[in-house]
């Protein structure tokens, strides 16, 4: 509990710097937030009044505590280009990203892990070195071209799958699966390395001296110990699925925070980008708080020692 | 006066009440293979382990002694060493033609062993109870509360203090020496015939190895069981042995019971390793050692495999390996034995 709750500090901490980062960031990367919100024809008097009424005007460190007070308080504040409220649109898209993600994020451990045992119990059968083949593929192939090649095949060639768009369950697969790849051949190497390195450990060889069978020596104490490493990376899997979606989601036209994130970026629009940046960072980094504690519930070692 | 004192009047007791043998080793060959070659670690190796026994199989590091406990369990390491010939007999039957489940169902419960390393011997994720109460339920058809009870009485049997108390500690919560008692708690609990103990004691402090060796004397001795002890350390062979077999190279080059074996060493190798026991009433004395190394399983010499480092070599040394020979309780591979001189 200990560990647990000195990760939860250190969390904090991590959010509490990243927040200021996205929010200079964000502030110096330059363009001007008056032609995002007002026409072309506006006068040089009525964007430095509407500068002045967003606060834009002030020091910096000032507008950073102005806005997290506001978003502490529940009102994150507008978008620029069509005015709808940060908080709507965190609802409405935030849910596809769960959606999406979630799948991601579920696929990458539910077929990573099965076929790294498979992987490793057949070690250097033909199941296994396809397996692996395929998995350094898979990590070698970028995301953006693996979405355009599904699209070509399974939506243009063969019509299988509609090439875009949210919501159905036929529209998730192509997403959800270009999103999950490399996570699924970085968990099938991993799953097969930490599966072979526990079924040579000298504390499997003890199991096999008091006579327990090899099935029960591999589904209980192998697999148990080889998933620690595993569950340990599980955060980094979320980091990496949240930078992808920003790709993917643009490509298939799922309307998630990725998707609304890039589009903010493109037209200036400050107080969506800086909102969803936030969110995404808090996301990624309260995830690898949470993938710690599984960690820690995972590997005694680790839980109060007497 | 050496360290190494044979503690008197054991001997003789423990021979007179020496039963049948219980594991007869004969002629075993082992081949290690990596990377397309392959070479023989363990060379025909013979041994006998009799009912209430405990025999010392002493040598170097990568003699093949281990290799030769392992192969018993039928624990070599998989894909890379195997038994390429011999017998291994448990009671009439050779353990190396037995299918893999009935070999299962030997381990642990009549033969049983004990490893070198107890920090990475215990599985890390389950508690020590857990364990063994699991080995204790894969070989008897008992409730989880008489494995328990069974569990616990092993734990006492190797001297765990606040045995109960650790059933639902986790490994890492244990000492070294703590853990080598889970170990041995392990290996008793089913009350084995044979029990092997490959460097039980070398990972351990010097406090708590006689305490160990202590330990396992008892149990061998309340239970007659059939002991292999496996050590580079004659001082733990002086301590417990009842039987020594010399190993090098893959061979055996001497074997003798304990007395015999300290008073009167035949093989120059034998007599190398008891000069090399440092002397505690000399002081500041130099230390002797055994010149030149042991010879690398993929190049042995021609001729007797410790030649190249002895110092009665004759010129036949050189043409042939002796044959290893009995007399009496005694067996010997050497063309030319000499008087033992302590310095």
């Amino acid at each position: 509990m200990k560990r647990t709750a000195s990760r939860l500090v250190y969390t904090l901490i991590v959010l509490f710097v990243s927040s200021v980062a996205v929010f200079y960031a964000i502030r110096l990367s330059g363009g001007d937030a008056t032609a995002a919100a007002l026409p072309g024809s506006a006068t040089e008097e009525y964007r430095e009044a509407f500068r002045d009424r967003l606060g834009l005007n002030e020091p910096i460190y000032q507008q950073y505590f102005t806005y997290m007070g506001r978003i502490l308080s529940g009102d994150p504040g507008n978008s620029l280009t069509n005015n709808k409220a940060l908080t709507s649109m965190l609802s409405e898209h935030g849910r596809n990203s769960l959606v999406l993600g979630g799948t991601a994020f579920g696929l990458v451990f539910l077929v990573g892990v099965p076929l790294g045992i498979i992987a490793s119990l057949r070690r250097n059968s033909w199941a296994d070195q396809g397996i692996m083949s395929m998995s350094t593929v898979a990590m070698a192939v970028p995301n953006f071209w693996l979405a355009l090649l599904a699209v070509w095949l399974f939506a243009s060639r063969l019509g299988w799958l509609p090439s875009a768009g949210c919501c159905s369950t036929k529209q998730l697969i192509m997403p959800a699966v270009v999103l999950a790849f490399e996570g699924i051949a970085l968990t099938v190497r991993m799953t097969r390395s930490s599966m072979i390195e526990s079924q040579n450990s000298d504390y499997v060889r003890t199991l096999r001296a008091g006579g327990l069978s090899e099935w029960r020596i591999t589904c209980k104490h192998v697999l148990r110990n080889a998933l620690i490493p595993i569950i340990s990376l599980a955060g980094l899997r979320i980091g990496q699925i949240v930078g992808y979606a920003l790709i993917v989601e643009t490509i298939f036209g799922w309307p998630g925070l990725g998707q609304v994130l890039v589009n903010a970026v493109l037209r200036r629009d400050y107080p969506v980008a800086q909102f969803f940046s936030l969110v995404l960072v808090t996301l990624v980094v309260m995830g690898n708080w949470v993938a710690d504690t599984g960690y820690t519930i995972a590997n005694p070692r680790l839980r109060k020692s007497t | 006066m050496s360290a190494v004192e044979i503690k008197s009047g054991r001997g003789e007791a423990a021979s007179s009440l020496k039963g049948m043998p219980l594991l007869e080793i004969e002629d075993l060959r082992i081949s290690i293979s990596s990377e397309g070659s392959s070479f023989e670690v363990v060379k025909g190796v013979s041994l006998t382990v009799c009912e209430n026994e405990i025999v010392c199989l002493v040598g170097e590091s990568g003699c093949g002694k281990s290799m030769t406990a392992l192969s018993v369990m039928g624990l070599l390491p998989r894909g890379v060493a195997r038994v390429t010939e011999g017998k291994i007999d448990y009671e009439g039957r050779d353990l190396l033609s037995l299918q893999s489940r009935e070999l299962r169902r030997l381990r642990g419960d009549f033969i049983s062993m004990i490893f070198q390393d107890p920090i990475t011997s215990l599985d890390p994720v389950f508690t020590i109870g857990s364990v063994l109460k699991e080995v204790v339920r894969s070989h008897r058809d008992v409730s989880r509360a008489e494995a328990k009870e069974i569990a616990v009485r092993a734990l006492v049997e190797a001297e765990l203090p606040d045995a109960a108390d650790h059933l639902d500690s986790y490994p890492h919560q244990l000492s070294g020496g703590m853990r080598q008692r889970v170990m041995i708690a392990l290996a008793i609990a089913l009350d084995p015939r044979i029990l092997i103990a490959d460097e039980p004691t070398t990972a351990l402090d010097v406090t708590v190895q006689a305490q160990i060796l202590e330990n396992l004397r008892a149990r061998q001795r309340e239970r007659e069981m059939g002991m292999l002890l496996i050590t580079h350390d004659l001082a733990v062979v002086a301590s417990v042995a009842d039987r020594v077999a010399v190993m090098y190279a893959g061979e055996i080059v001497e074997e003798a019971p304990v007395e015999e074996l300290f008073a009167n060493p035949q093989h120059p190798y034998t007599q190398g390793l008891i000069r090399a026991l440092p002397d505690i009433s000399v002081s500041r004395g130099s230390l002797h050692s055994i010149p030149g190394r042991v010879p690398s399983p993929q190049t042995p010499p021609p001729g007797c495999l410790f030649a190249p480092r002895c110092v009665h070599v004759l010129d036949s040394c050189w043409e042939a390996n002796p044959e290893l020979q009995r007399d009496g309780a005694q067996s010997l591979r050497c063309f030319n034995p000499q008087p033992f001189e302590v310095r």
